[in-house]
């Protein structure tokens, strides 16, 4: 099956007329590669097929979810082992960064938001991920009548309600779409869009999150048509953990640090939920506190830690923005993080094989 | 020297052979790192002793320090600042420092945390501590008891990595149980909060309850708000490390320099101060009663900690510095934070480095120190220490009791102590608990409310009760309390619309600020009766214009049918604040009905509606104008908007416009200059004839003549050109003449007016250009092109060259093909402005060996140099570029000397010139003033405010050229340029160049020379100068850095007989009536001085004298002094000799 599905993509891809870049599907394969690839919406409870492929270069985009998961390093963690012994050399890149938007609010530094996407744009260009998985809609949500964005229409817009704001968020992260598939490179596979799990009631003095779950409900359904309108596939954490069912009872144990961020627990359910929506059976995912898989996210968490000070060094501002005329000479130390980044990678890829020896082979 | 030139290379390159290896410059400077040696350098107050209290190893780059409810100081260090290296681990540190044995000293540390990356803030509490993460708060905590933090949650994220000096900081328990945190400018903050995304783009300050997890932005701006600290009614003040104003009184929703989009913004209490980090207020029983409640501000800069005594003014307060608290001579004591400690003594944290910054100085400088760090204990003689209160194990009934102490330490600390019990067991304690003998009942009710708050219970009610205190302090900080609760309490409304209209415009302030936090529709029709019955100062006038724009959406609708508030004034105000033409008619009717009738009215009308109205809007406001009865001064205001309305929007009146020649005959300047551009600007030939007249009579009128060549400009046409060929090409006209005509040409056709430039420049006077013909040039797109090509085969002198290539050089776009043309037509020698290593070195060395302050202070202070222009020390001086107060306690030698010969190179955060770019190329540089939806207003290097319609521009960027041109010392001789380097290294350092805390009047206008004032003294005597007479011009002079004003820099004014003067004059804000004490140094037998129109009696012989002035009455007063030169006066200081307690009674008005 898999050999299989790996000839048909490539078919599909050397007979698309421009590349990967535009990810329609023809009319002959669209059917086919629709149903069977991007579907991403099997019939419930149908597996989708596994994500990842030898060498395949995964980038993480979104906001405070995936930009903490660096901390903890179960999600790249589960997806290493998860993809199985076969699939080898996988790098992930986390471009997680806290309180952004789809219209790359929190990216921007000094400008407008439009100078986020393309720092965004930008360091897709130099990743040339052959994955990436999106995950946005949990700060848009609880920002309705809030206002979210600062290009200043927007911020109208959205504050004036939820309908406005969904509408809003879906067109942003239509247009974001379009901007990973131009900025990515020939090499991009897939795209995958995550719904953001849902938030927890922790009890007073702690607001009651029944409104905003309802919301991010209403959020999660529009993500998820668009990944069908766009043939993406699409891994729905509001609903594998539990988001559909929640009436606003008190978490027990609490999954997160404060009703929205997720602490270690909470990310290592995550990524094991994630890694099913990936096309990944649980079965092959060991004890969370297996030494060996303790080893393996031990050289993830640095291999990340070396990475955020190389692609969101300190002093930005001098090293590259507009007094880099001043301490700009500093910034050739920045991609001396590469060697030391790559060293790591080559950790985790070694920690990576002792966790598969002691697995039961099947 | 006519030839000016640039010997320093030659010279430097000769002697470089002194020192060979030049790759460690400045390193001998390097101060001597023994303990021992920085005790011997520290002055203290009178009174005070010091001693260590912790150093390396267990405190190394301390950035922050607090103390827990234990007694345990809390110490940050960051050896890594300012930057990791690859390859490096993040191994900053949290130690906790203890004094075991009560001997001042710390006999134990621990190490808490080793895994930290430039942590920059740190609080103790709730069982373990919060601390700043670079990107993220996180919390430690110990739970195995060995010490050292085994648990590690974060807490918050999303805090920007722009710069590591600009991370989150400042973490401070306010009384109400929240954690204060602080932001720099560069930092721009995105947190997700379950209340939802609260975004902070730029300085600012933020208020955050770890129990709830609410983040709030308090306040917003401030370069670097490095301190804050509470009073004792919980009102809030801040310092900032780069702005340079002192201490600064903050509330919700205020606004300071820099933040970005900001369309209004308050400023500090103390303008040209010291820039600090830290703040503590001195409190308890160990300080002397004179310090009491003194704010202490580390001037890390100055290697100093400075002291402010705050008393009430209106809303806020005014903050008089006084005597500091301790100064060093050592170049590394870098104080950067100062706490109150559990024994009554004041603790200073000192960052310990003999270089700081790092946008400025390279990152891997090898002078940075990464090691050393001391902690410093200062007490006072035949001064009880206080016991240190056993807070840990004190019951809830005690804690409460503790908050009666007069150590803020021990107040604080009880209340920290109270989160960690039992919440139950703490509100009963406070529901039986009563003020104990000499303590305040309301007080003690006020800091009973501030616990219910910190422990989750609490009750409105107790709030509301506050506000029947009698003391308006008690009332705001009831006000205060209700603030971050204000949505949930039903009566919020109700006692904030009473509290709008309390006698005391402080607890107006804070009413108001509550409505900005109610979804009533009322909020703004209320706060709006703050204004009504006072004066509103600033702040509160702040905190109204703010709620009126937040709320808009609440009353403009009802606009549209009348106005919502009570009367036409209101709505004035509102539709301003909002900038909106909206309420036009309802205004407009009032104008015309005489309801609105003062000339504030008037101005304020005209103002708005230039920026807003329609043609139809102003052709009413014009006829008002001409009406029968307007005053001439209210005239002048409306031709005046009518004037920008027409340059900015180009929109006049509907009807007949002839009706403005009227105004061209006016015999006041004003309304004549703004009449003369309309005329232009509205194409009344009718005018030409009046205009001509006026411009050819410049020698006699040149101001009358200068607005007249503005219209002619603007009216344009074949007539206007000629006239301009024929003046310029007059040999036998006077210079002036044919300036202004080559200046008329060159704007309307700068080809045209390049041609007849070259012979006008050619005979400038001295090497000047006094009218601004290169400033011409330089205003439009073509001119430099089209002035560079009419160079191209000619020659200049080489002085009026130079001048026109340092106004070139700082011009917006950089003309270079111009720059070239002048060098080459005054054949001027190519400047070197970077130096090598080599070279660098022996600048230091001769600076260091050679170098005379003194005469560098004269060099710094010639007006050719234009360093005062821009620059200011301590407050004196121009506000174009950055403070030089304390440059040379902070920067390294040879920062200075690359800043003076590359000014790009290193550019001071908040300085960065923006360059905003017209649809028709025109381009403006300097600092965004201010900003609103229609235009941005660019305040350029000269000191000029444009303003830049928004519909207008076609770009806007940060630029990477300073607005300070390259080559300004170029005239500069070596020796000169060695003396000056040294005098701005000197300045901030303890020594003659140290700033003084007296009260020097410092900022002063001096007159021009004029024909008439021979004749007028002597039908008038001196007095004549207190008179403003229309045709004297004044020029700014600001004191040297003792406070001095030497006379030999004043305009020769021309007296009786030979007699040479020269003329100052000053003004004051009084606040109240009553004596003040000045002393007044100078050759007294050669001074005049006038309070207002009446001259004070001076003693006939002496080189200084006290005085007593009596003040009549509150307001704006003027103080003039004329000396007679030449006759042994060399200088003359005024210094107000005020004592503390009546600190505030004077103020310097900002002229």
């Amino acid at each position: 099956m898999g050999t299989g599905l790996a000839l048909l993509y490539s078919v599909y891809w050397e007979a698309s007329p421009d590349g990967v870049l535009k990810m329609k599907p023809s009319l002959v394969t669209g059917a086919l590669t629709g149903l069977l690839l991007f579907g991403g919406l099997p019939a419930a409870g149908e597996t989708p097929p596994p994500l990842l492929r030898s060498g395949d270069r995964i980038v993480l985009v979104g906001n405070t979810l995936l930009e903490r998961a660096r901390l903890y390093g179960h999600l790249e963690t589960t997806l290493q082992i998860a993809a199985g012994p076969t699939v080898k050399g996988i790098t992930l890149r986390n471009l997680g960064w806290s309180g952004d938007s789809v219209f790359g609010d929190a990216r921007s530094y000094f400008g407008p938001p439009s100078e986020g996407r393309e720092r965004l744009a930008t360091a897709l260009g130099e990743t040339k991920p052959n994955v990436v998985l999106l995950c946005y809609g949990t700060g848009a949500a609880m920002s309705v009548d809030q206002g979210w964005t600062r290009e200043s229409d927007h911020a109208n817009t959205s504050a004036a309600g939820y309908e406005a704001s969904r509408e809003l968020f879906l067109n942003g992260y239509q247009a974001l779409l379009e901007r990973v598939r131009a900025a990515s490179g020939e090499g991009l596979r897939e795209i995958v869009l995550i719904a953001p799990p849902p938030l927890e009631n922790l009890g007073k003095p702690l607001p009651d999150q029944v409104k905003n779950n309802r919301r991010l409900a209403g959020f999660r359904d529009g993500i998820r048509e668009l990944a069908k309108k766009n043939s993406l596939r699409f891994v729905d954490l509001f609903a594998a953990l539990g988001g559909d069912d929640f009436r606003g009872e008190v978490a027990n144990p609490a999954l997160t640090e404060d009703g929205v961020h997720h602490g270690e627990a909470g990310h290592h359910l995550i990524a094991r939920e994630l890694a099913k929506g990936l096309g990944y059976s649980e079965s092959v995912l060991p004890d969370r506190d297996l030494p060996a898989r303790e080893e393996l996210r031990a050289a993830v968490i640095e291999k990340d830690r070396l990475f955020f000070h190389r692609w969101r060094p300190a002093n930005e501002t001098y090293l590259f923005l507009f007094r880099k005329h001043e301490q700009g000479r500093n910034a050739k130390e920045i991609p001396q993080f590469d060697p030391l980044i790559a060293a790591q990678e080559k950790k985790i890829e070694e920690a990576r094989a002792v966790v598969f020896a002691g697995m039961p082979k099947n | 020297m006519t030839r000016p030139k640039f010997p320093l290379i030659a010279t430097v390159l000769t002697i470089t052979s002194l020192s060979p290896v030049a790759a460690q410059n400045g390193l001998r400077d390097i101060p001597d790192t023994a303990v021992e040696a920085q005790l011997a350098a520290f002055q203290l107050i009178e009174g005070a002793k010091i001693n260590l209290y912790a150093s390396e190893p267990a405190v190394s780059s301390p950035t922050h320090m607090n103390w827990d409810s234990k007694g345990r100081l809390w110490v940050l260090n960051s050896p890594l600042y300012p930057h990791i290296q690859p390859g490096q681990e993040e191994k900053d540190s949290l130690v906790i420092l203890e004094d075991t044995d009560g001997n001042g000293v710390a006999d134990k540390h621990t190490v808490f945390a080793d895994n930290l990356h430039i942590p920059t803030a740190v609080l103790p509490g709730d069982g373990g501590a919060y601390v700043a993460n670079s990107v993220e708060v996180l919390f430690l905590r110990d739970n195995d008891g060995d010490g050292k933090a085994d648990e590690r949650r974060v807490i918050l994220s999303g805090f920007g990595t722009e710069d590591t000096h600009h991370l989150l900081h400042t973490f401070r328990w306010g009384p109400e149980g929240m954690l204060w945190m602080n932001q720099s400018i560069y930092i721009h903050t995105h947190l997700e909060t379950p209340y939802g995304v609260r975004r902070l783009l730029g300085g600012g300050m933020w208020h955050y309850r770890p129990e709830t997890r609410r983040a709030e932005v308090f306040m917003k701006g401030l370069v670097n708000p490095w301190g804050h600290a509470f009073d004792t009614w919980g009102q809030s003040f801040m310092t900032d490390g780069a702005g340079g104003q002192g201490i600064h009184f903050v509330f919700p929703r205020s606004v300071f320099m820099t933040s970005p989009g900001a369309t209004r913004i308050l400023s500090g209490l103390n303008p040209g101060q010291p820039k600090h980090c830290g703040l503590e207020f001195l409190t308890g029983r160990h300080i002397p009663d004179a310090l009491q409640d003194a704010l202490a501000a580390p001037d890390f800069r100055g290697n100093r900690i400075n002291l402010f005594q705050l008393s009430d003014k209106g809303s806020a307060y005014t903050s008089t510095q006084i005597d500091d608290l301790v100064s060093s001579r050592h170049g590394a004591f870098r104080p950067i934070d100062v706490k109150m400690g559990p024994d009554g003594a004041i603790y200073v944290a000192d960052w310990y480095n003999p270089i700081i910054q790092h946008g400025e100085v390279d990152f891997r400088d090898p002078r940075r120190d990464h090691t050393h760090g001391r902690i410093w204990r200062i007490t006072f003689e035949g001064r009880d220490l206080v016991k240190k209160p056993d807070i840990g194990n004190a019951t809830e009934p005690e804690l409460i009791q503790h908050f009666n102490a007069p150590e803020g330490w021990t107040r604080n600390a009880a209340a920290v102590e109270l989160r960690s019990r039992n919440a139950e067991s703490v509100e009963a304690a406070l529901k039986s608990a009563s003020a104990p003998a000499g303590v305040a009942p309301d007080l003690f009710a006020l800091r009973k409310v501030w616990a219910s708050q910190t422990i989750q219970r609490f009750v409105p009610d107790e709030a509301v009760a506050l506000l029947s205190s009698d003391n308006h302090k008690i009332r705001a900080a009831a006000l205060r309390a209700m603030y971050y609760h204000a949505a949930e309490i039903p009566e919020a409304l109700a006692v904030a619309e009473k509290a709008v209209a309390a006698p005391h415009p402080q607890v107006r302030l804070w009413a108001v600020s509550v409505l900005a936090q109610l979804d009533s529709p009322d909020t703004v029709e209320i706060a709006l009766r703050a204004l009504d019955g006072i004066e509103a100062d600033e702040f509160l006038d702040f905190a109204v214009w703010s709620i009126c724009r937040e709320h808009a959406d609440r009353w403009k609708p009802a606009v549209t049918t009348g106005n919502p508030f009570s009367g036409p004034r209101q709505l004035l105000y509102a539709v301003r604040a909002l900038n909106e033409a909206i309420g036009v008619d309802a205004i407009l009717a009032a104008l015309e009905s005489g309801e609105l009738s003062t000339d504030q009215d008037i101005a304020q009308i005209a103002d708005w509606l230039s920026k807003v109205g329609s043609a139809a809007d102003l052709e009413r406001l014009f006829a008002f104008a001409l009406r029968e009865g307007t005053a001439p001064a209210q005239q002048h205001t409306v031709l005046a908007v009518l004037d920008s309305a027409a340059k900015l929007r180009k929109l006049q009146p509907t009807g007949d416009t002839a009706r403005l020649t009227r105004f061209l005959q006016s015999p006041d300047p004003g309304t004549f200059a703004s009449a003369a551009s309309l005329a232009g600007l509205w194409k009344l030939e009718a005018a030409r004839e009046n205009l001509e007249t006026a411009f050819l009579d410049a020698p006699k009128d040149t101001a009358r003549a200068r607005a007249a060549l503005d219209g002619l400009i603007a009216l344009g046409g074949p007539a206007t050109a000629t006239l301009f060929d024929k003046t310029a090409a007059d040999q036998a006209a006077p210079f002036l003449l044919r300036s202004l005509a080559v200046i008329g040409r060159t704007r309307m056709n700068p080809k045209a007016g390049a041609t007849l430039a070259l012979p006008v420049l050619a005979e400038a006077p001295n090497g000047t250009d006094p009218h601004g013909i290169y400033d011409a040039f330089l205003a439009t797109k073509q001119g430099p092109d089209a002035l560079a090509a009419a160079l191209a085969e000619a020659t200049l002198p080489q002085p009026i060259a130079l001048v026109g290539m340092n106004k070139a050089q700082s011009a917006a776009t950089r003309p270079e093909a111009l720059v070239a043309a002048l060098q080459k037509a005054g054949d001027i020698q190519p400047m070197k402005t970077s130096l090598s290593p080599e070279e660098m070195e022996a600048v230091m060395k001769q600076v260091a060996e050679n170098g005379d302050a003194k005469r560098g202070e004269a060099i710094y202070r010639r007006a050719a140099l234009q360093c005062v222009v821009c620059h200011a020390i301590g407050g004196a001086g121009g506000v174009i570029g950055p403070d030089l107060v304390s440059i040379g306690a902070s920067a390294p030698v040879d920062y200075l000397v690359d800043s003076l010969l590359e000014p790009s190179k290193k550019i001071k955060e908040g300085y960065h010139t923006a360059l905003v770019t017209l649809k028709n190329g025109d381009a403006f540089a300097g600092a965004i003033a201010r900003e609103d939806a229609n235009e941005i207003v660019v305040r350029d290097a000269a000191g000029q405010e444009n303003r830049l319609p928004k519909t207008e521009i076609a770009g806007q960027q940060i630029s990477p050229e300073s607005l300070m041109p390259p080559g300004l010392t170029a005239s500069l001789r070596e020796d000169e340029f060695i003396h000056l380097v040294r005098f701005l290294a000197e300045l901030g350092k303890d020594g003659p160049y140290k700033t003084p805390t007296n009260r020097f009047m410092r900022q002063w206008q001096a007159l021009m020379p004029h024909p008439s004032t021979r004749d007028r003294i002597g039908h008038y005597g001196s007095k004549i100068f207190t008179e403003d007479v229309p045709d004297y011009q004044w020029t700014p002079l600001y004191a040297t850095v003792a406070g001095a004003l030497p006379i030999a820099e004043l305009p020769e004014v021309e007296g009786r007989g030979k007699n040479r003067l020269g003329v100052l004059r000053t003004f004051l804000d009084v606040k109240s009536a009553g004596p003040m004490k000045v002393k007044l140094t100078g050759k007294l037998s050669g001074l005049q001085l006038f309070l207002d129109d009446e001259e004070i009696t001076l003693p006939g012989e002496g080189s200084e004298t006290e005085l007593v002035l009596e003040w009549n009455e509150p307001g704006k007063r003027k103080l003039t002094l004329v000396g007679v030169k030449d006759q042994g006066l060399d200088s003359i200081s005024l210094e107000l000799l005020e004592d503390a307690t009546k600190a505030g009674l004077v103020e310097l008005r900002d002229f």
